[in-house]
This record gives structure tokens, sequence and C-alpha cells, in this order.
């Protein structure tokens, strides 16, 4: 358990590192990053938080179940789990698509009628960088919990060994605190210029 | 190692306090609030956060180990914010 958490610091390091360089280019450029903030899909953004918070809670169920020796519910579980992060991952490609189509991947290829281009620009470096990261995690996710699937399936797991399960619920949950913040730091700060 | 298994009830309450902050925080984004929309955002998602490390995670009835391994973790993450931004956020423009 506490190997799993030493990992999951590791990846605090990692992910603040971005954090940080976002907030310091943010700051160099507080009306670009709003205003490309704004060109964000909000209802596909605010569907994927929902989306992920509901695929952390079946996790979190199925590590539950599997320390009370269910493994039937755990199977269930794990697959809905799966599934809730594949819908997830297809909404975020949906959204990448968006960007593509709309000339916002940095590039040869960007265009934008806004203001300060290049802070523009900048933004959509970080979105791409951070929620490209966050992606791969979600699909090495998906790789661990079926992995896990299948071993319930073999009946490798009891009441007194679930280690894994309970392990890969730590780091399903730390993919969601992730996007909990991207989505607070790429899809919110533009969503008053609406009005 | 047996973990204790938290009640199904506190999971679905997690649950649903997790998305009416969600809706809440977009909801919230929508105001003009100057630098506090920031703020806002972020202590929400700070919450949020909390919830799920707590919660679904389990930290709340982890080891001591765990907690000052996830400690240090924050708090190596806040030195290297605070640190930076007593530049940036003190430079003269």
């Amino acid at each position: 358990m506490a190997g799993m958490w030493i990992f999951l610091v590791t990846e605090i390091m990692m992910f603040g590192a971005l954090f940080m360089a976002y907030a310091v280019y943010r700051l160099g450029h507080p009306l670009a990053f709003a205003a490309a903030s704004r060109d964000m899909n909000i209802v596909l953004g605010s569907i994927n938080t929902a989306i992920l918070i509901t695929s952390s809670l079946t996790m979190a169920l199925a590590a539950a179940a599997a320390q009370e020796g269910g493994l039937r519910p755990a199977k269930w579980l794990l697959a809905a789990t799966i599934l809730i992060g594949a819908v997830f991952l297809a909404i975020k490609f949906v959204e990448y698509y968006l960007h593509y189509r709309d000339h916002q991947v940095p590039g040869f290829w960007f265009e934008t009628n806004l203001p300060d281009p290049g802070g523009v620009q900048m933004f959509y470096v970080f979105y791409f960088i951070m929620t490209g990261l966050h992606a791969i995690h979600m699909i090495v996710g998906i790789g661990l919990l079926a992995a896990l699937l299948i071993m319930t399936e073999c009946g490798r797991f009891s009441r007194v060994y679930h280690s894994p399960v309970v392990v890969t619920g730590l780091y399903w949950g730390f993919v969601d605190i992730v996007w909990i913040f991207l989505f607070a730091i790429f899809y919110l700060p533009g969503l008053h210029l609406h009005g | 190692m047996a973990e204790p298994v938290v009640a199904r009830k506190i999971y679905l309450r997690a649950y649903a306090a997790l998305l009416g902050l969600t809706l809440a925080t977009t909801l919230l984004a929508f105001l003009d609030m100057g630098r506090f929309n920031t703020i806002v955002a972020l202590v929400i998602a700070v919450i949020q956060a909390s919830l799920i490390a707590g919660v679904f995670m389990q930290a709340l009835y982890e080891s001591a180990l765990v907690r000052v391994i996830l400690g240090g973790g924050v708090l190596w993450f806040l030195i290297l914010i605070t640190l930076t931004m007593t530049d940036y956020l003190t430079r003269s423009r």
C-alpha cells in the first residue's frame, strides 16, 4: 500500500511541475489564457468530469468488494470502471478532433483571431501536454483494470489477497484528482467571458 | 492486510458531493468575480480532491506512514508553488 502512495507522490512531482509552468505562463498572459479557455467545450468537459467521478466510485466499490472477498460484484464493478473510463477517453478524443479541425493545435497550422496569439498558443501547448499525459495515464489504468478483470475471473483474489485491486484503485483515484484540477484550470477560466 | 472497509453509504454521499461540487464550480465560473474566479475554482477543486483521496482512496483510514508520505508530497508541491510565486507575483510590471 505504502509503495503505491510513494509512486503517487512522484506523480504529484511530475504533474506538479506542469501545473507550476502553467501558472507562470498564465500570469504572463492572463487575458490570452482566459480568451483561449472560452473556446473550450464546457459541455463535453463538465460531462467528462462527472463521468470520471462516476468511474472513481465504481473503482472504489470494486476495491471494497474485493476486500470483502466478493469476487462477483468486484468483477462487474471492474468491468463498469473500464467501460466508463473508455467513454471518458472517447469524449476526450472527440474534443481533440474538434481542436484539430478548428486549427487550435499548436504548430504550423495554428490559427486564432484572438489578441496575443503567442499566449493563446501557449495555453493550447499546456492543454495538449497535460490532458495528453492524463489520457496516457487513463489508457495505462484501463490496461491495469483489464489485467485485474482477468485475474479476478481466474479466481486469483480472495478476502486475504486482494492488494492489486486496492492499489490500482489508488492509481485510478489519483488520475481522477489530476483531471479535477485540469478541468479547473483549462475549462473554467474563460466561462465568465460568455456573458 | 486487513484494511477497514468503508460503509457503502459514505461512498455514495461522497459521490453525490463530488457531482454537486462539479455543478457548483461550473455555474460559479459563469459569474465575473475578478480574481476570485480562480480562487473559487481552485478551492472547490481541492475539496473534491480531498473527497476522492480521503474516501475513495481511503487515505482517511490509512496508517501514519501513508499520511506522512502523502503529506510530504503535498508539502513539497506547496514549496514548489510558494517559492516560485514569491518571484512571479511580486515582480514590478
